[in-house]
């Protein structure tokens, strides 16, 4: 963070127009402080400069968001990563999720809403867009055993509990996490706890199945 | 001579020992046709890939003949060294063929009874397919117990065959082994060009035509965001679930194609946009159908009266019970305030909601948006 408060932001995105695109979106409220258009250049970048947050771009030549992810969690951990994407399908969705990334918005969002995002998880919390909220209700509900019995290895991690099911289905219907506080009687951090502990077994759940499902999905 | 008279002065002397299929197959291989300036001999020779392809089967073809003969079938003799070279013929003018001929030769051979790919199915060909294998195995096996009948000599003649066939395998194989991973190559690179030739036409017929349209209707901004939006919708149909392209959207086959086919109608005629996140997805049926329907009022009911630009709709589908939730963020109402012609509608949701035992619940009040929430439980059938 800078004197005045202000994050400091870096952008990944290997096409030109998005990138002026989310500067200009983003405005004075943040200090974009580098812009990358390929994995290398990125991380390169990225540890050079130790940006609060990164807007990462989920499809790029040379191995994605997902290569530079990896590649700056092994040295800085403390870089948190927000994967932007205009793709609805659920693996690549998944996939950088569960390589480290701290949320995931498309790439539709609003300034504001953007803004908000980053502030989230420059605060070490999680951001679901409605749509990665619903692909975790798809996911959790075959890991349970509703449609699909597989076998839990480790039902902590791979069941979701009843209130994160709750919070999870608001997000889905497009309630923003203050709405979901009034709405279930609790606190706005008590509702980022839930999210946070989501996108822990997210990361952290059976990853067969998880696969399994993701690639089901893109069948259908 | 017409091509009439010497086909039929070949089928005549294949009669004579086969000679005449011999010399049909060269003339077919070596002369012209009348309209190219090339053989199929001569487009074969020079190009190395394909030589290589009739010399790996010609060398595949003289060992099975070779075999043939060492097991004491000679009785076969010129007749079957001739079909046995007309085979070589065959493949060169299958390789060499111009493409309009190659494309002749493929409808003649899907098109022939028994092994045709064409009239595949149906239990005449079955039938037809079954009596000709059975006759074929039923003649081999008489063949090779006649060849038996010296006992003693067929253990000799089978060791005797096997050894020349691994010498042959051990000459030819790597070479059998590569030309036939070439030709799966160029199976594949011919698959890829046509994929490649699929998305430049689709980007050509919708991509390239929406442009020029968002170009000419550059001055009227709801007109742009809605020819992208259409844009936006097929393309992802078309990167991310190629399945559902082309299917009726009037006549959904399941609960996810159907709630679709309602994204598409509410953003194409009311030019808003609709977030649709579904969960689970299942057969439609009669109640599923009612569900749809009245989720269908509710979004274009909010399109119409909540003065925002999008919309979301999340639908669930559980074991017990499906629950689709329609949301703005407009500028809402007071349901205890609702104008008559407004309530009909609610009305009419409702009732169609309880007469397959769901419920309908609208919350709303003036600034905060409305949301309205249709609740199916799903009998055990279903399930």
């Amino acid at each position: 963070m800078t004197v005045d408060g202000r994050l400091r932001v870096f952008v990944v995105d290997d096409h030109a127009l998005i990138r002026s695109g989310i500067r200009a979106e983003l405005g004075d409220a943040v200090i974009v402080v580098g812009e990358a258009d390929e994995v290398e250049a990125a991380v390169e970048l990225i540890l050079d400069r130790r940006p609060d947050v990164v807007l990462l771009d989920v499809h790029m030549p040379g191995g994605g968001g997902r290569a530079v992810l990896e590649a700056v969690a092994a040295v800085a951990p403390d870089v948190a990563f927000l994967a932007l994407s205009v793709s609805d399908a659920a693996e690549d969705v998944i996939d950088v999720i569960r390589a480290g990334a701290r949320g995931y918005v498309t790439k539709n969002i609003s300034g504001p809403d953007l803004l908000d995002a980053i502030r989230r998880i420059a605060d070490g919390d999680a951001v679901f867009s409605p749509r990665l909220a619903g692909f975790v209700l798809d996911a959790f509900a075959d890991a349970t055993g509703e449609r699909a019995p597989t076998p839990s290895v480790d039902p902590e991690l791979d069941q979701l509990t009843p209130r994160e099911r709750q919070v999870l289905r608001l997000i889905a219907r497009g309630y923003a996490y203050k709405e979901i506080a009034r709405e279930l009687g609790i606190s706005t951090k008590t509702v980022e706890s839930h999210v946070s502990a989501v996108l822990r077994k997210l990361q952290l759940a059976n990853r067969y199945q998880l696969t399994h499902w993701a690639t089901e999905r893109r069948i259908l | 001579m017409s091509a009439r008279t010497l086909r039929i002065v070949a089928v005549v002397a294949v009669a004579v020992g086969g000679i005449g299929l011999l010399l049909y197959m060269a003339l077919w291989v070596a002369v012209p046709a009348a309209d190219e300036s090339s053989s199929i001999g001569g487009r074969v020779v020079r190009d190395r890939r394909e030589l290589q392809i009739v010399f790996a089967f010609s060398t595949a073809v003289l060992a099975v003949l070779l075999v043939l003969q060492a097991v004491g079938l000679n009785g076969l003799g010129i007749p079957a060294w001739s079909l046995l070279v007309a085979a070589v013929g065959a493949l060169v003018v299958w390789r060499g063929a111009s493409p309009a001929e190659s494309s002749r030769l493929r409808d003649a051979l899907n098109a022939a009874p028994v092994i045709g790919s064409t009239p595949g199915t149906g239990w005449r060909n079955v039938v037809l397919r079954a009596a000709l294998g059975t006759i074929l195995i039923i003649f081999g096996i008489s063949e090779l117990s006649r060849v038996g009948n010296f006992t003693g000599a067929a253990f000799g003649v089978l060791v005797g065959a096997a050894a020349f066939v691994g010498g042959f395998l051990v000459v030819f194989a790597p070479w059998w082994a590569r030309t036939l991973r070439d030709l799966s190559t160029e199976r594949r690179e011919r698959v890829r060009a046509e994929e490649r030739a699929d998305m430049a036409s689709h980007v050509h017929d919708s991509v390239l035509q929406t442009l020029l349209l968002i170009q000419k209707s550059a001055g009227d901004p709801s007109e742009v965001t809605r020819l992208a939006r259409i844009q936006e919708r097929e393309l992802r149909h078309w990167l991310f679930n190629p399945a559902m392209l082309g299917r009726h959207a009037d006549q959904p086959e399941t609960f996810a194609e159907a709630m679709a086919g309602i994204e598409r109608e509410v953003e194409d005629t009311y030019g808003v946009g609709v977030e649709l996140i579904l969960v689970g997805d299942c057969p439609m049926d009669a109640e599923l159908t009612a569900l749809v329907g009245a989720c269908r009022e509710a979004s274009i009911n909010a399109a119409k009266w909540s003065g925002r630009p999008d919309l979301s709709v999340f639908a669930e589908v559980e074991p017990e019970v499906i629950s689709v939730f329609v949301r703005d963020l407009g500028q809402g109402f007071d349901p205890g305030q609702v104008p008559a012609d407004r309530q009909g509608i609610a009305a009419s949701m409702v009732e169609r909601m309880a007469r397959h035992g769901g419920r309908v619940a609208v919350s709303s009040a003036p600034g905060t948006g409305t949301e309205v929430e249709l609740i199916l439980p799903r009998s055990p059938v279903d399930r």
